[in-house]
């Protein structure tokens, strides 16, 4: 059976945009190509998680499961564990 | 310089967003709640205390809505005495910067020390390579003996093991022309006298000690009093935000700016003068010209490279362009830049003509406070911009120059020299002209290395405004963008 991917959803919404979220586009300079490979990354727009709690931006969401706070390094590591959870 | 986004940034664009909320609330008599709202009881600090962190919170507030911090600081006025006095009277916009005594840590003195890496190894190159013996061996490890170095950084070159560290003053070491001083308390000082208002030492400094006083509350006074205002924005804005420029175009339309007008467009009117005059001075044998765009290098000329003034352009800045045209057309608007750019706002006030200048991260600050997402907005028609969307280039390194050039009859024929940022190095070439011209015909001076698109006032990483920048592909460097699973 073939493996589903790990579904990113990376918030492309105007405040997770300009608080770090930006930077997470780059991702093809910091994540494991063998990662990305296994993921299907998407921008998506605001997760309505900011509304919430504006401290938390930038937001990702994988498989479902909102991430704040999240930073490059972040970002890698979540992936990771998602792939070899999945 | 610091990573563009670390926990001072975000810190900042929270408190900025806390305060235009109250702001558009028409609660700025709230303003005193901020710092303990922002900084609450049970945070860890990042500081030594919360009490610190409240105090540096306030510092900022201040230096948003204006305040001389330097001159002004009042510890027992309260803020919201300080937001109701810039509502009656908007502050001077000089000096550009301020300092934050209180949050300046009093970095010790620019050092090279070794550390335990040091392996006391049995060659020695850091004693050998010394021009000035200064490295001593006790306990089989070495050590430099302060008061003969003199900071050459031979011995980090050449350790094996990496064992030596240099240990900057960040303010001072990002200064190009030696304007950031410690008093006699060690404490961080500018020489506004000296200062050229690049922006680098605000963005170095790891605690935040150095703070830009913004011109942002009087641009959101004048849209709020209902005169018609038109937004300019600058040629680096495509790839600041998560949409178009023409999203950014609506989104802009939407806070209440009457018209939104690129200042490429005035940037094609510097580009045909500096073509014009850079054909004509080489034709007459005048040796080589600067460009005249970069408003903190205008301000290097004035303070420090004076025999500089008979070379530079004699052709405006592209927002002065620009500002003129929208004033041609409609008289009665009041115009104000939106850029990346700190040094504008000093070429503003020195030059009038402009009415206020704001930067993208305080634009940000605006989409925050009010909820707008700019890649949700419906794009506005930007009208034809086939005239001038070439000078969209203006923002980026080389771009003046490669506009020039696709202005002139022979392009071949004129040799470019481009001065990507002014750092402490290329101040000091650029002093060398003086005694030895470079040999070139244009010389483009951008003070921002890699141009105006990594400005003190940008929000998003060079490298990933170039994915967004484009006309109609912005925003998408994923492969798509989806509604949330
Ligand atoms: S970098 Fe400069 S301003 Fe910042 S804490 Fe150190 S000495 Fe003070
Ligand atoms: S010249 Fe630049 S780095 Fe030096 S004090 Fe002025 S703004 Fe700061
Ligand atoms: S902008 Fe990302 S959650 Fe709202």
């Amino acid at each position: 059976m073939k493996k589903e991917k790990v579904q990113v959803r990376i918030c492309v919404g105007t405040a997770c945009f300009v608080q770090g979220g930006s930077d997470l586009l780059l991702y093809n300079d910091f994540v494991d190509p063998a990662i990305i490979a296994e993921c299907e990354i998407e921008g998506c727009s605001c997760l309505e998680a900011c509304k919430v709690d504006g401290e938390g931006a930038p937001y990702v969401m994988i498989d479902g499961e909102v991430h704040s706070k999240v930073t490059q390094e972040e970002f890698a590591r979540l992936l990771t564990q998602a792939v070899k959870n999945a | 310089m610091l990573e563009l986004n670390n926990q001072y940034t975000a810190m900042k664009r929270r408190i900025d967003t806390e305060v235009l909320k109250l702001f558009f609330a028409g609660k700025l008599d709230e303003l005193d709640r901020l710092p303990f709202t922002i900084i609450p009881k049970d945070r860890t600090p990042n500081r030594c205390c919360i009490y610190k962190e409240r105090a540096i919170v306030r510092y900022r507030i201040m230096a948003l809505l204006g305040i001389d911090i330097e001159r002004f600081d009042d510890e027992m006025k309260p803020l919201s005495e300080y937001a109701k006095e810039v509502m009656q009277e908007d502050p001077p916009v000089l000096p550009l910067l301020t300092t934050i005594s209180t949050g300046c840590y009093g970095c010790p003195p620019d050092q090279y020390r070794i550390s335990d890496a040091c392996r006391g190894c049995f060659a020695r190159p850091c004693m050998a390579n010394c021009p000035k013996d200064a490295i001593v061996f006790i306990n089989g490890q070495a050590h430099i003996n302060e008061e003969r170095c003199i900071r050459c950084g031979k011995c980090m070159d050449v350790c094996p093991f990496h064992a030596v560290v240099h240990i900057p003053v960040p303010c001072e070491e990002a200064c190009p022309v030696g304007a950031v001083k410690k008093n006699e308390k060690g404490v961080v000082e500018i020489d506004h006298k000296n200062c050229i208002s690049c922006g680098r030492c605000a963005r170095s400094c790891p605690f935040g000690a150095i703070a830009e006083r913004s011109g942002l509350i009087p641009v959101l006074k004048m849209l709020q009093s209902g005169q018609k205002v038109t937004a300019m924005i600058a040629p680096a804005i495509e790839g600041q935000f998560p949409g178009t420029l023409a999203q950014i175009r609506a989104s802009l339309l939407k806070i209440g700016f009457d018209k939104v007008v690129e200042v490429a467009e005035g940037a094609a009117v510097t580009t045909e003068h500096e073509a014009d005059e850079v054909v004509r001075r080489k034709g007459e044998g005048e040796g080589y010209m600067t460009t005249s765009c970069c408003s903190a290098y205008m301000e290097l000329v004035d303070k420090h490279l004076k025999f500089l003034d008979e070379r530079y352009s004699r052709a405006f800045s592209p927002m002065i362009y620009t500002s003129r045209m929208c004033k041609e057309q409609d008289p009665d608007n009041r115009t104000v830049f939106i850029g990346p750019c700190l040094a504008k706002r000093v070429e503003a006030a020195r030059r009038g003509g402009v009415d206020g200048v704001i930067t993208f991260s305080e634009l940000a600050a605006i989409f925050m406070a009010k909820g707008i997402d700019v890649r949700e907005e419906e794009a506005a028609d930007l009208g034809d911009t086939s005239a001038f969307d070439y000078c969209r280039q203006f923002a980026i390194t080389h771009g003046v120059a490669d506009c020039v050039l696709s202005r002139v009859a022979d392009p071949a024929s004129i040799r470019v020299l481009p001065i990507n940022g002014v750092d402490k190095k290329t101040f000091r070439l650029m002093k060398s002209w003086e005694k030895r011209a470079p040999e070139v015909d244009l010389v483009e001076v951008m003070c921002c290395e890699g141009g105006c698109i990594d400005g003190p006032g940008t929000i998003v990483k060079p490298a990933v405004a170039m994915k967004l920048r484009g006309g109609t592909k912005a925003a998408t460097p994923v492969a798509s963008v989806k509604a949330p699973l």
